[in-house]
């Protein structure tokens, strides 16, 4: 087993508030890590520095052996960080289809030098792209949605979708920003079995979350965070068995 | 006829101005004010290449377009690799500044301006190939531009519209994308100089002033931003309007301050009252998803 997503002493802070403080973790193939801890401990952040949305002050982020720290946020996604937002954030002027589209590491029709030189590359790249949402949108049972403005899906099918266009993007590291919160009922179901499905294949998995039940189903292992620091490790079980670890989350 | 002429040549003009203008802050949302010096840019260059080289005019233009194209990353990658809200901000000192080095060197004819350029079509024939050439520039750059913002590159340009974060989280190069687009912009307008440089045979570095960055701007927001066509009812619009108020046979020297405050007068009533301009921006083609 090699770890695809390393994070060594990162550590940021914002002024005088500290949002991750010396953190060190290590997620290998097959892996679905649970990141737990109460509001602001920092989960958000730590995914922010990892992606590159936010520099980190010191430490070091390697993906697949290799440094990705003082990368661009779209270098880093192309050497295969990728990410899904609490708000999802999909592109909203845009149907499913197109969504996804526009989300593998590398789209040919981004250059147009390209698509002025080698248009019948774009357009065949293009045309796989489809063929490749198509799939991925028909396991998570929303082929037919394919064509609907996303803007028209109900919440649930919203954060479907943004899973979908991670699963598109293909990085080797997936980090899942509370997947579940405000989804339930069918679509609870088919994001519990996508994110298995995908640490099957290999892909290394970290998940924000709140829904204390969904962590246990899924995860291997957890951390729990607070106030920018790891202070246990181990099975899910054991984390919220700790009489500390449950004040800091549910009491307080 | 000679009147109809000109008039069509300015409207060639002005649709690319305005469309190329449009492609920069109406589609890809880079908030830049200094068109003109890019028109400008085009103008100088094809102008100075004709009178010191007798380049060939096509070849003149190729050169306009790839000066303005090149002085245009002047801006933008500094301005943009900070923060798109700089753009405006650069756009306006370079304008500015650029048009006093004009104004102030040997070489661009200084404050007079660059006269004598040698006209490729001397003769009787010189007022319908103008014509024929500007407005057949004017129609290939809505083409291309059209082109442009139809395909993949436009789906990408939206989607970088509608969430910028996500799409640089996606692996997509959003400051590559806007450079690019505003050195093609650039390009065009350098185009439409080269054009006007060629029918004047003079060149002077007053029209390329704020209040040109006032014009283009009015054109693209009356006719409508974002959209194809827009900027071509706009230019075509305003370019009638000041023809228009000729026939009231007022003193010449009212005519640059009622044109101005027609102008502002117009942005302003279009910003409250029709804010998408008069041709809404049309829905791009929809991918289809395609089953087997």
């Amino acid at each position: 087993m090699s770890a695809v997503l390393e994070l060594e002493r990162i550590s940021k802070r914002f002024g005088g508030i500290v949002v991750a403080d010396e953190i060190t973790l290590e997620i290998e193939r097959g892996q679905i890590l649970g990141l737990i801890g109460p509001n602001g401990a920092g989960k958000t952040s730590l995914f922010n520095i990892v992606s590159g949305v936010v520099p980190a002050d010191s430490g070091d982020i390697r993906v697949a052996g290799a440094s990705v720290a003082g990368k661009a946020i779209h270098e880093r996604a192309r050497l295969g960080v990728t990410r899904t937002w609490q708000n999802m954030r999909l592109f909203r002027t845009m149907s499913v289809l197109e969504n996804l589209v526009l989300a593998p590491q590398r789209y040919a029709g981004e250059s147009l030098a390209r698509l002025c030189f080698a248009p019948a590359g774009v357009h065949a790249a293009d045309a796989e792209a489809c063929e490749r949402a198509l799939g991925i949108l028909g396991r998570m049972g929303l082929a037919q949605l394919a064509d609907s403005a996303v803007v028209d899906l109900p919440y649930g099918q919203q954060k479907l979708v943004g899973l979908a266009r991670a699963l598109m993007n293909d990085g080797r590291c997936l980090l899942l920003d509370e997947p579940m919160a405000g989804v339930e009922g069918q679509a609870y179901e088919t994001m519990k079995a996508v994110v298995r499905r995908e640490a099957e294949a290999g892909r290394a998995v970290c998940v924000v979350e709140h829904n204390i039940s969904f962590i246990k189903d899924l995860c291997t292992s957890a951390v729990f965070m607070s106030a920018g620091r790891i202070l246990e490790r181990g099975a899910i079980a054991d984390l919220l068995a700790s009489p500390t670890l449950a004040e800091l989350y549910f009491g307080g | 006829m000679e009147y109809v002429y000109s008039i069509l040549i300015l409207v060639g003009i002005y649709v690319i101005l305005a469309s190329s203008f449009n492609l920069i802050i109406g589609t890809a949302g880079l908030v830049s004010i200094a068109h003109p010096i890019f028109f400008a840019l085009g103008a100088y260059t094809a102008g100075l290449l004709a009178i010191h080289f007798h380049l060939d005019p096509f070849l003149g233009a190729a050169a306009g377009a790839l000066v303005a194209g090149a002085f245009s990353l002047m801006i933008s990658l500094p301005s943009l690799r900070v923060s798109g809200d700089y753009l405006l901000i650069t756009s306006i000192g370079f304008q500015l500044g650029l048009l006093q080095v004009i104004k102030n060197l040997e070489l661009t004819g200084s404050q007079g301006g660059l006269n004598n350029i040698p006209t490729p079509v001397p003769g009787p024939e010189r007022g319908w190939i103008f014509s024929a050439v500007s407005l057949a520039a004017a129609a290939a750059t809505v083409l291309v531009i059209r082109w442009i913002v139809r395909g993949p590159y436009g789906r990408a340009i939206r989607a970088m519209r509608d969430d910028e974060l996500a799409f640089v989280a996606l692996g997509r190069n959003a400051m590559h994308i806007k450079i690019m687009i505003f050195a093609v912009g650039c390009a065009f307008a350098g185009v439409a100089g080269a054009i006007y440089a060629f029918y004047y045979q003079y060149v002077s570095p007053e029209q390329f002033e704020i209040l040109a960055s006032g014009t283009m701007l009015t054109m693209v927001v009356v006719g409508g931003m974002g959209s194809t066509w827009g900027p071509v009812v706009g230019a075509v619009l305003l370019l009638a309007l000041p023809q228009a108020i000729t026939f009231l046979r007022l003193p010449l020297a009212y005519m640059a301050p009622l044109q101005g405050m027609l102008f502002t007068l117009l942005v302003i009533l279009f910003l409250f009252l029709r804010p998408q301009g008069l041709v809404a921006p049309e829905a791009p083609a929809p991918l289809r998803a395609r089953r087997k």
